[in-house]
């Protein structure tokens, strides 16, 4: 049975679509990645999949049960981290965890849970007294506490730094480790990339590739991407003209080639340039990632 | 059973370390006790009468005398030398002064009577005529055992507790009732904070029902209602001897209605507004005209008639009434089951509405 099946939900705010049409499915024991930039309707998804908020439209069964019907029946089987929940400020971490520990039928230990998200030094420390990556930890051993089948967690790494980030990640690593689904939302690309087993790349309310990472980067590129800056020639038309070059994007001043034989491109944007007076003095090659195949497929980049 | 208990305790900690609250919590009764004691008091307090003595007779009847006024336990005597206790009198520090001079046993030996003198301060004169009155009684009783005359009357006094009322007795179930009030109604703002840090929220996506968080706050300020009627009734007591006179289950019963009450309306008061701000000063905004205008700081009777409507619509007007006979058993300006019938009622209405407007989020 999958853990989470969606169809076709739909989530209006007035003229706003949060939520236009989504469907898929999550098997259990997957990382499962929703990516898209701010305000593509990450968070209303992850709402009203845990019962938090109605939905307009569409069927939702989280474990078999629909949230509409049975909302404490599924909130008793995930854990949800949420991207503006704030903690007790004068109550230690340990003291918040037990009181959510308090709230499921099962739950994990709260010195195991502490230790998962490395809070161990913190945990008498009063949260009004964290840091915001300490507090970001707390607000995912909330999640973790509950012991539940699945994990809802809404950009658990923004704000953090790298490092804690990869601390992080290991964390979710490990739930998944325990037989556990996640559900992840992410505006990350590598987040994505590296963590997910499969991501939903999302837009405006809707779905617009669904795949894993490598399998959507592949669908979308066999190409790797050449990038360099020239202002002289971000509105040059032939550029797409050259040998090899399958798709031409221009980010401001930053040209990308994607290109399927790239010496031969090279050689060719170097005469060229040349000839235009504008030389390309600086470039890099690289293979292409999840942002490449949000830029092919919406025409802009993730994060603005 | 669990949750409730966890959230409670939460609830407790949360507010036992917020240490500014802590302080205002636990002061309040005492500064303001203290404050409207010094203020209020002096009147009808107890008066000690303080007689001076000077007896210079050596003999059978000058200590005779002296035992007849030592006997006295109402007064408070002062025996010295005519000089000293004259002095004292012109200093205010007597009531009378009983002179006994010396020569009183040769002046009774020759069969005529004896001059005893009294003096007394005329400022405190209808103190002073009482006194002398008694001094008198107990100077003729002096006589007849000396004589030996048959007793015609036996005057038998008979001891009847009167309970000295004084302002504090007024004050103090008033300060109570102000203090439930305030309890109740900023209490609310605690609610507030959580529903602004999106705690509620946070809590919404548990399976704890979000009514239990209510439930658990209601439970803890019910608890420091108890408290602080607890302790602003020690105060008043050690502080300035006032008694509770009525029987306690009544007092604890009006405590917690009236907390509830309170509480009530603070729900109601808090779904109207979103931030901290503005829901603080809605409720200063109630509280403020409730203060003055329920009597708990003057008795109904001497507001202006103007008044009398809004006075008889405020809930803090009757919880203080009701306070005042169970407690120092004053007389009811409404009536005992008037108050708490309409204390009842405003309960019950303030709880449908607030439950009707409630703004979880
Ligand atoms: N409560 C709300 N009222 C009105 N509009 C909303 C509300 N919540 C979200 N939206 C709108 O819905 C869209 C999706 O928002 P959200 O789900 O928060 O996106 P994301 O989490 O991906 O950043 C945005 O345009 C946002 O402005
Ligand atoms: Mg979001």
């Amino acid at each position: 049975m999958d853990s989470i099946t969606v169809s076709d939900l739909r989530k209006y705010y007035g003229q706003v679509k949060a939520v236009d049409g989504l469907s898929f499915s999550v098997p259990q024991g997957e990382i499962f990645g929703m990516l898209g930039p701010n305000g593509a309707g990450k968070t209303t998804t992850v709402e009203t999949i845990v019962g938090l908020i109605g939905r307009d439209g569409g069927d939702v069964a989280v474990m078999g049960i629909d949230p509409a019907q049975d909302p404490v029946g599924v909130k008793a089987r995930i854990g949800v981290q949420l991207q503006t929940a704030a903690m007790f400020p004068r109550l230690a971490v340990r003291e918040v965890i037990r009181l959510y520990a308090s709230f499921y039928p099962k739950n994990v230990d709260e010195d195991e849970v502490i230790a998962l998200v490395g809070l161990q030094e913190k945990a008498n420390v009063q949260t009004r007294n964290l840091s915001g990556g300490q507090l970001q930890r707390l607000s995912v051993a909330l999640a973790i506490v509950s012991d539940g089948d699945i994990i809802f967690l809404d950009e658990p790494t923004t704000g953090l730094d790298p490092q804690a980030r990869r601390g992080l990640w290991d964390v979710i690593n490990r739930m998944r480790g325990r037989g556990k689904t996640i559900f992840l939302t992410t505006h990350y690309m590598d987040e994505a990339e590296k963590l997910c087993d499969r991501v939903a790349v999302v837009d405006r309310g809707k779905i617009i590739a669904l795949d894993s990472p490598q399998a959507l980067i592949n669908e979308n590129f066999q190409e790797k991407a050449i990038e360099f800056n020239q202002p002289a020639l971000t509105a040059d038309r032939n550029l797409s003209g050259l040998p090899g070059v399958t798709m031409v994007q221009v980010e401001d001043d930053l040209i990308i080639l994607y290109s399927s034989e790239v010496p031969k491109t090279i050689a060719a944007l170097m005469e060229y340039s040349q000839k235009a007076g504008a030389t390309v003095d600086d470039l890099t090659v690289r293979t292409a990632t999840l942002e490449d195949v949000f830029l092919k497929l919406t025409g802009r980049r993730i994060r603005e | 059973m669990k949750m409730l208990w966890q959230l409670i305790t939460a609830n407790v900690k949360d507010m036992m370390r917020d240490r500014m609250s802590m302080f205002w919590f636990l002061a309040f009764p005492i500064v303001f006790i203290l404050l409207f004691g010094a203020v209020f008091s002096g009147n009808g307090a107890d008066q000690s009468y303080s007689i001076g003595l000077a007896v210079e007779d050596k003999g059978p009847v000058g200590s005779g005398i002296r035992k007849a006024f030592e006997s006295v336990p109402s007064f408070e005597l002062h025996q010295g030398s005519k000089e000293t206790e004259l002095a004292a009198l012109k200093q205010g520090k007597r009531i009378l002064v009983v002179e006994v001079p010396g020569k009183v046993q040769a002046t009774i030996a020759t069969g005529k009577p004896a001059e005893i003198s009294i003096y007394y301060d005329p400022g405190r004169a209808a103190t002073a005529q009482a006194l002398i009155s008694a001094a008198r009684e107990i100077l003729s009783e002096v006589e007849r055992r000396a004589t030996g005359a048959p007793r015609l009357f036996i005057a038998k006094p008979i001891k009847v507790e009167v309970k000295q009322l004084k302002n504090i007795d007024y004050l103090l179930p008033g300060i109570l009732a102000m203090a439930l009030m305030q309890l109740g109604l900023f209490g609310a703002l605690g609610f507030v904070s959580l529903r602004e840090r999106k705690i509620i929220r946070r809590l919404g996506a548990t399976p704890v029902p979000k009514s239990l968080v209510l439930w658990s706050e209601i439970l803890v300020r019910l608890a420091m209602a108890v408290v602080q009627a607890v302790s602003i009734v020690l105060i008043g007591h050690l502080a300035y001897g006032v008694t509770v006179v009525g029987n306690w289950p009544a007092v604890l019963g009006l405590v917690l209605l009236g907390a509830l009450v309170f509480i009530s309306l603070g729900y109601f008061l808090i779904s109207f507004t979103k931030t901290s701000e503005s829901a603080q000063g809605l409720i200063q905004l109630v509280q403020f005209p409730m203060m003055f205008l329920s009597g708990i700081f003057f008795p109904i009777e001497i507001m202006p008639r103007f008044l009398k409507p809004v006075i008889r619509a405020i809930p803090l007007s009757y919880l203080g009434d009701a306070l005042r006979n169970v407690m120092v058993g004053l007389p009811t300006a409404f009536g005992i089951w008037t108050d708490v019938a309409i204390l009842g009622g405003w309960l019950l209405v303030t709880a449908i509405l607030a439950v009707r407007l409630f703004r979880w989020e």
